[in-house]
């Protein structure tokens, strides 16, 4: 039973850093929370499932294609919308709180029933030790962690990159350095959607596709970027890799009516403790 | 300035009440339902087959010359907003009720009809403390979750032959009332489940709930939830190797279960609602209903859709004719209402706490259609 | 604004219109305005938390459904009187906002939000499958009505007059808070951090009173909302009346406690006047929210301000 849900734990897990990633980039950049996030991953889920249905793509070129085009989105969306919503956080998170449910709403029009995803990553149940799952869990590990190194590369070898993270220790800094500080914070939302999106097509096969798929993952996807560090890549990674497996252990060994607590609990307890997260830096100000 | 900005929202609102209500002479049938929201499905099955059944009846005349007119309501599926829902109907002065889904915006609406002392028949809502004695004004038509729970247990131990039941549950309403009615039932009978596991409905990954259930090993899985987690549940179960069969009750009966789970769901068997193989005329609705509703944004779903036509169009309008459109008199003719209704065998009645008593449908799911059950 | 306020008329005109209401309207405005009148008091909660301490909660669904079930079991289990519940029910709010709170509310801004969300989630998991303590899922019904002597308000008329006189309370009562040494320490905090700094000590219990504020307002609330609806049910009280609330303490104007009346009844309304839109009635809602945060980010009101030549208000 532990390898079962262990194993279960760490794919869910991997959802919600991907996912949590979004948050990440989002709030180095700009010190806001993008609520929507979790209906961006839904909408990339839908946006996979339509791409699917018409063009018999591969898994690959599928994820691909997602990210491509949930990026680009993000960078128009930035422009047209997020830009006009720096004033402050709280103006942010109603903004990006009505985003959302335009999201969730418009694509309830169009699907209002949940929806069979294509089975992409292939539909056979694989047997390791005591557990079994489908092949599509092994595809969610393997993604995450190609993502992970992906950007993990991007950051610390591209020009792109290093502009990036210059943007997100100090734009002031940057500005005056000649980074375009306009343009990182679109390809900032750019990346956020991507993964967001991909991650959403990475779950599709595994359960179905409904327009209430993001709520319950948005905030758990938050709760792991929290508890592993806001301003940390590393650090989301690890906070949804511990989230998921910690939920299924408490799902299958304490109480499953509990089960969605711990998110949550381990979200409070670490924001009164360490509200940097585990593995974030940056002192909050404490007044 | 503030002031006029008020004044102005309430007018808005105020005067789409009016627009919405008709003629005078008409008789006035409220539906309320969740038409946007978690219910959507089942909302718009209810609206339809009261359109069905109210253009059938003004076609052939009205009642008495008296032509009905529809006031459909949305609550999207949110008690809270049920509650104004239903308080728009009696500021419409509807003549009675007939809808309703989801029990926890019955719940909380019935309290206004209640207080309103209108007619309400509820359709598409199980829960046992709908209809009790104290509920003078309340009636429903479909089964409490009790009789279906206790009926499957029954059928589970004594048709299928089944002795380790593990039960996995939503941890909403409808699954806990479901739970404990069948862990009772099986308990009686002398059975006791092997594994009881709720679950939330916006779960998604059911690894942690059906872990537990496999290290039981049962031969028979109940599952009380709706879609979409039950079909989930199904796929997930037989990934992890549960070879257990499924049984259910009226949450799964739904289309969308074998669309979800088309491999899964093959041989579960369940209590519905409404089955068109029941006789003849339950069949020639069906397809009269599918002919007429395909093709819109919903796929036609004739569960409740049957409910709904059958209790306006041979409990209430009957009603009307012969009790007029006084409410007490209107109550007291739905509570002796005796009768016959396509797909039920034998008679049906309400009994006094306003519940519709009935033979029930037992159904299995075969070559992704519900089949009526051939078993023992 | 400011000048009309201090017209008499205005105010007894004011004060006129919403005394007809209930004999005027028909019974589903008259409805619609109880709901209205209801969230008033804890959008007015949140805006003490929000105006004067800069924090923003999405955790005051969670508080008012904590008011509501409170008395909603003292009635229905214990057989209390509703009028005695009134008390307990604010305590208790009190007590689970700081001691699930009171830690929090210390943290800067954004992460004192993330916090709320935690409680907001908690709360309502436990409403939801403590089943032997609030009945989890059935809800909790045929809560009685609140009674007066040998009067009781039953119908949407009779409780509006209720509803009126607590919404009325609270808005003077808020007024007083604002006008008053803890209501100016406060927003002096939020002006200026660093100078409240300063007196760090004082600060954190100031925070925290702000909290416990703000948690009283959405107690009374969830009292008055029981009474009224008479069934109580977890998914009441979950993120969405939060987010609700949030938007409707922001949407009117900061600090601005007629603002967020406004608001409060707009956005209240909303669901009702849009349904026209059919099965888009969300979508525009969520417009609504978006594109009223990206052009006018100080609340609708700055419009109104803006027109009348008033310098918007400062922004934290």
């Amino acid at each position: 039973m532990f390898d079962q849900l262990f194993i279960g734990g760490l794919a869910t897990g991997c959802v919600y850093a991907v996912v949590g990633l979004g948050f990440t980039l989002v709030y180095r950049t700009l010190r806001m929370v993008n609520f929507a996030q979790g209906h961006v991953f839904m909408a990339g889920a839908f946006l996979g499932l339509v791409i699917a249905e018409r063009v018999h793509l591969p898994a690959l070129p599928l994820l691909f294609v997602v990210g491509a085009v949930a990026f680009a989105l993000g960078m128009v969306l930035e422009r047209l919308v997020f830009r006009r919503l720096y004033h402050n956080h709280e103006v942010f998170i109603v903004g990006s709180i009505g985003l959302g449910i335009v999201l969730m709403n418009g694509v309830r029009v169009f699907f209002p029933e949940p929806v069979p995803f294509p089975k992409v990553f292939g539909s056979e149940v694989v047997q390791i030790g005591a557990a079994r799952f489908q092949e599509g869990y092994l595809w969610v590990v393997l993604s995450t962690l190609v993502l992970v190194v992906l950007l993990h590369a991007m950051f610390t070898y591209t020009r792109t990159g290093r502009a990036l993270r210059a943007v997100a220790a100090d734009a002031e800094i940057a500005a005056t350095v000649g980074v375009d500080v306009k343009r990182a914070i679109a390809l900032t939302f750019g990346l956020s959607f991507a993964v967001a999106a991909i991650a959403g097509v990475l779950i599709g096969p595994l359960y179905f596709v409904s327009f209430d798929m993001g709520d319950m993952v948005g905030l758990k996807a938050f709760s792991a970027a929290v508890f592993g560090g806001i301003n940390s890549i590393p650090g989301t990674i690890l906070g949804g890799l511990v989230i998921g497996v910690l939920e299924n252990l408490a799902g299958g060994y304490i109480s499953s009516a509990y089960k969605d607590l711990v998110a949550f609990v381990i979200l409070l307890v670490m924001l009164i403790w360490r509200p940097t997260g585990l593995l974030g830096r940056e002192t909050p100000v404490k007044v | 300035m503030k002031m006029r900005k008020l004044i102005g929202a309430i007018t808005v609102a105020g005067s789409v009440a009016i627009a919405v209500s008709a003629q005078a002479q008409d008789i006035k049938l409220g539906v309320v339902a969740g038409m946007s929201g978690p219910g959507t499905s089942y909302g718009i099955g209810i609206r339809q087959g009261a359109e069905m059944a109210v253009r059938e009846i003004n076609a052939a005349g009205g009642i008495k010359g008296r032509k009905i007119s529809l006031v459909v309501v949305d609550d999207a599926s949110n008690p809270a907003q049920s509650v104004t829902a239903m308080q728009r109907l009696v500021n419409d002065q509807v003549d009675l009720v007939v809808g309703g889904w989801g029990s926890s915006q019955v719940l909380a609406n019935m309290e206004v009809a209640e207080r309103a002392g209108l007619p309400y028949i509820v359709v598409g809502a199980t829960n046992p403390k709908i209809t009790t004695e104290k509920n003078k004004w309340t009636f429903r038509v479909i089964f409490t979750d009790s009789v279906q729970a206790e009926q499957i247990a029954d059928a589970a131990v004594r048709r299928l032959g089944m002795k380790r039941i593990a039960v996995i549950h939503d941890a909403n309403d409808y699954g806990v009332g479901n739970r404990d009615i069948f862990v009772a039932s099986l308990k009686k009978i002398g059975l006791d489940p092997v594994a009881v596991v709720p679950y939330q409905s916006a779960d998604k990954d059911f690894t942690a709930q059906l872990s537990r259930i496999r290290e039981a090993n049962p031969d028979g899985l109940a599952i009380f939830g709706t879609i979409p987690a039950a079909p989930a549940i199904m796929n997930q179960a037989r990934d992890l190797g549960i070879k257990a069969r499924f049984i259910g009750t009226g949450g799964l009966a739904n289309e969308n279960l074998m669309t979800l789970a088309p491999k899964a769901s093959e041989g579960t068997v369940l209590t519905t609602y409404f089955h068109e193989d029941v006789d003849p005329q339950a069949r020639a609705w069906a397809d009269r209903y599918v002919k007429e509703f395909s093709g819109g944004s919903q796929p036609p779903r004739p569960v409740l859709a049957a409910w709904e036509y059958r209790a306006v169009k041979f409990i209430a309008v009957p009603c009307i004719e012969s009790s007029g459109t006084d409410k007490e008199k209107l109550r007291q003719c739905i509570g002796r209402w005796k009768g016959t209704l396509f797909s039920v065998p034998g008679d049906a009645y309400f009994d006094k706490t306003g519940q519709l008593v009935q033979q029930s449908v037992l159904v299995e799911v075969g070559k992704g259609a519900f089949q009526a059950f051939k078993g023992k | 604004m400011a000048a009309l306020h201090q017209r008499w008329w205005f105010w007894a005109a004011t004060l006129a219109a919403l005394l007809a209401l209930p004999a005027l309207a028909p019974q589903y405005v008259v409805h619609i305005a109880n709901f209205i009148l209801i969230y008033t008091l804890p959008v007015v909660g949140l805006g003490f938390l929000t105006g004067f301490t800069g924090r923003v909660s999405l955790a005051q669904g969670a508080l008012f459904g904590v008011g509501a079930y409170t008395t909603a079991l003292l009635t229905t289990k214990l057989g209390w009187a509703p009028v005695a519940t009134l008390v307990p029910s604010v305590l208790m709010t009190i007590v689970l906002a700081v001691s699930l709170g009171g830690a929090a509310v210390r943290l800067a801004g954004l992460y004192f939000v993330m916090a709320t969300i935690g409680i907001q989630q908690i709360v309502w998991l436990v409403l939801m499958n403590w089943i032997e303590l609030t009945n989890g899922p059935q809800g909790v019904r045929s809560i009685p009505a609140v009674g007066l002597g040998e009067y009781s308000l039953e119908t949407p008329q009779q409780f509006y007059f209720l509803a009126l006189v607590a919404a009325g309370i609270s808005y003077f009562l808020a007024k007083r808070v604002i006008g008053s040494r803890l209501g100016l320490f406060l927003r002096a905090l939020s002006d200026d951090q660093l100078a409240a700094s300063s007196v760090a000590v004082e600060v954190g219990r100031a925070k925290v009173t702000a909290l416990a504020l703000s948690a009283a307002w959405a107690g009374a609330g969830g009292f008055l909302y029981a009474h009224y609806v008479r069934f109580i049910h977890p998914d009441m009280f979950g993120l969405e009346p939060s987010v609700l609330f949030l938007v409707m303490s922001m949407f009117g104007g900061y600090r601005s406690i007629e603002g967020m009346i406004v608001a409060t009844a707009l956005l209240e309304s909303a669901t009702e006047y849009l349904r026209p839109f059919g099965e888009f009635r969300m979508i525009a809602y969520g417009m609504i929210l978006l594109l009223g945060m990206m052009f006018f980010p100080m609340g609708i009101l700055t419009l109104v301000r803006r027109r009348a030549g008033a310098p918007a208000a400062g922004k934290d």
